[in-house]
């Protein structure tokens, strides 16, 4: 007997949110115990399924257009507990974006108590959602996500000389700040340093003029993966406006690669296992730091950051397996399965 | 009410940070009304900004131990604030120019504003003006208090001067950072000479999400300098043009939006300190490039803008003569409006 727990995705998740799903899948105690089944759904769709399920996981975006969903849901699968996992909103989201304050405080209270737990994927989402009172501070648990990193941890570690290529892998999006990061390339790189960029997005054009003219400057387009993207470098870089929590950041401890981030959100936490934070998310301070750091030195910060990447799959495991534990029936008394 | 003693093992609940420079003729006035407070649980970080006069004579006149006088080499405003905010040990923290004034209840007021709401970050109040012998000039600050949004700040800095603020300490620590040319932490971006306090408002507004709200009252009196040199207006601009880009590197998508209107009000602003400067020409510049900008100054406070357009051209055409007329309709227009 295995419990059912069913993921309800956005028609527009992450491919974050789906690597972290397969990883939780095939992982040893709740892939062994439980099946996991994603179903997609439309944003803003008004009816909502009723689900054979012993647990349901939401990784949907709490938005206006979703409360109807929610609500339905709710109603629809009253016996069945029910997870969100806040993959998207963090303090900086709502700063950055002058988000209403009071409205936005509403919708957030009206969907998050439609759930059993709420799941903020790093330890400063947790501790804003809790400030803000957005659900009360019993039902918020903190878990990092995580993903296959055997691919990463396969790889060699850049532990001696100076750190050449630099990277910067995600979305192409103002979110992600890698324009903040390629002017400050710019003005602080030598000849024999280079910087790549992997990924797609709206911001494309924006960047390439930012890096017009520079030879040492090159956006690639996605790797084939995550994996050969950070095999290509010596460091990766993370100039984020807003992040929950940053899979890149793992990814890179994993690979032993020095991880440089902006220290917003959820990117403070990484800052506690290895990774340099440069204060002020700003193209000085980013100039600053890569001077800094163009003569190495730094092994003791990569091997902290690679010890916290083989714990985090399985405290990820972990702590996933306590929540369904303590949300559902035993497993072998299971009702849907 | 006696005297209360406080021991030095524990911590005031407030802090008051009192930038000084160049300030022996003002800031034993400004001790006294800080002294004077009704709430007095506090503490004064005097920070001596490497001042050349005998600014810290005056201090030293003042017995009480609430005062403490931190000393550092000069850094200017931002620095000196950074380095009261490195010796305050109060849950709460205000800040008072060594020219400017409190009102007895200032303190008070804030302290209880902060308990009662958890959620506020910066505690601000309106101020009035005074004149170089202190004589009240009739004019005041009084701003939108509640519901303040990032557009506010930016546009029309409601928070107003430096020493109407009183912050929760915690929730200002968020937005310190220790940059690699400095060994200390900064909260104030120090490579600002001006632009200080709104660049670092706007970073608040921007990065963090507590609330920035007003008490009622005019409880600050902010001293207005006559005088000045058109030149510093210009130079006022550029560092307002610099904070604009800084905030774009926080929030590109909104600043983007918004700076043309901020840019409007910001420029509309310097065009009536022109005009206090007797510089009709220079204000009439400024006025033309606000509305260029954006025409929101105009729909948003018509009387307001067009007093001030009176204002300049009357002092453009008429000169030093037209003075008195302009500054008659500006400052009508201001105390309504202001």
């Amino acid at each position: 007997m295995t419990r059912k727990v069913v993921h309800l995705i956005d028609d527009i998740a992450p491919g974050g949110v789906m690597r972290m799903l397969r990883h939780m899948a095939e992982g040893p105690a709740i892939g062994r115990d439980h099946s996991h089944e994603i179903r997609r759904i439309r944003r803003g769709a008004l009816v909502a399924p009723r689900l054979e399920a012993d647990v349901i996981v939401s990784h949907l975006t709490v938005t206006w257009m979703n409360v109807p969903l929610l609500t339905g849901l709710r109603a629809l699968n009253p016996d069945v507990p029910m997870v969100h996992v806040e993959h998207s909103y963090t303090e900086s989201f709502v700063a950055m974006h002058a988000v209403p304050r009071q409205r936005f405080a509403t919708l957030m209270r009206v969907s998050y108590a439609m759930f059993d737990r709420i799941v903020a994927v790093s330890a400063p989402q947790a501790a804003w959602i809790r400030r803000r009172g957005f659900a009360p501070a019993e039902r918020v648990v903190t878990i990092n996500p995580s993903v296959d990193l055997s691919p990463f941890l396969a790889l060699t570690p850049r532990l001696e000389g100076a750190p050449k290529v630099w990277c910067l892998i995600g979305r192409l999006d103002a979110q992600k700040g890698f324009d903040v990061a390629i002017r400050a390339f710019r003005a602080a790189a030598g000849d024999d340093e280079s910087l790549m960029v992997f990924g797609e997005g709206p911001e494309r054009d924006r960047l390439e003029a930012l890096a017009e003219g520079d030879a040492r400057i090159r956006l690639v387009g996605w790797a084939d993966s995550p994996a050969e993207a950070i095999a290509a470098c010596d460091a990766v870089l993370m100039p984020s406006r807003r992040e929950a929590f940053g899979l890149v950041a793992l990814e890179a401890q994993a690979a032993g690669r020095l991880l440089i981030v902006s220290g917003v959100d959820g990117l403070a936490e990484h800052q506690r296992h290895g990774a340099i934070a440069v204060g002020a998310n700003s193209v000085e301070a980013w100039t600053e730091t890569l001077r800094r750091l163009r003569h190495g030195g730094e092994a003791e910060r990569i091997l902290q950051g690679r010890q916290r990447a083989r714990r985090a799959a399985r405290a990820f495991q972990a702590a996933w397996l306590e929540l369904l534990d303590d949300l559902a029936a035993p497993v072998g008394f299971a009702t849907a399965a | 009410m006696p005297p209360v003693s406080h021991s030095f093992s524990r911590a005031p609940r407030a802090s008051i940070i009192v930038p000084a420079y160049n300030a022996a003729a003002t800031i034993a006035e400004t001790l006294e009304s800080l002294l004077a407070q009704t709430f007095t649980d506090f503490e004064i970080v005097v920070v001596d900004d490497g001042t050349p006069d005998r600014t810290l004579d005056v201090v030293a006149l003042y017995d009480d131990p609430r005062i403490r006088v931190v000393r550092q080499a000069n850094r200017g405003l931002a620095g000196a604030r950074n380095g009261g905010l490195m010796a305050a040990r109060g849950a709460y923290v205000g800040f008072c120019d060594a020219d400017d004034l409190w009102e007895p209840g200032k303190l008070a007021a804030h302290v209880a504003h902060l308990d009662a709401d958890p959620e506020v970050g910066i505690s601000f109040s309106g101020s009035r003006f005074i004149d170089a012998a202190s004589r009240p000039l009739g004019l005041a600050q009084s701003p939108k208090l509640k519901g303040i949004t990032a557009l506010d700040v930016l546009c029309r800095n409601p928070i107003g001067n430096g020493s109407a603020a009183v912050v929760r300490r915690a929730t200002f620590d968020r937005i310190a950072w220790r940059p690699a040319t400095d060994s200390r932490p900064w909260w104030f971006d120090e490579r600002f000479r001006q632009s200080e306090d709104i660049e670092c408002w706007a970073r608040f507004v921007l990065s963090t999400d507590w609330k920035i709200e007003g008490v009622p009252g005019l409880l600050t009196r902010y001293r207005v300098n006559p005088g000045g040199l058109s030149a510093n207006l210009e130079k006022q601009y550029e560092s307002w043009e610099r904070m604009i880009d800084r905030m774009a590197e926080i929030a590109p998508a909104f600043v983007a939006r918004h700076a043309p209107a901020a840019r409007a009000y910001q420029l509309r602003y310097l065009a009536r300190r022109a005009v206090s400067q007797r510089d009709g020409r220079l204000a009439l510049s400024l006025l033309a490039r606000a509305l260029n900008a954006s025409h929101r100054p105009l729909l948003a406070e018509p009387a307001k803008t067009c007093s001030t357009v009176a204002a300049a051209a009357l002092l453009s055409a008429f000169g030093r003569d037209g003075y008195a007329l302009a500054e008659r309709a500006i400052l009508t227009a201001r105390s309504r409006f202001a």
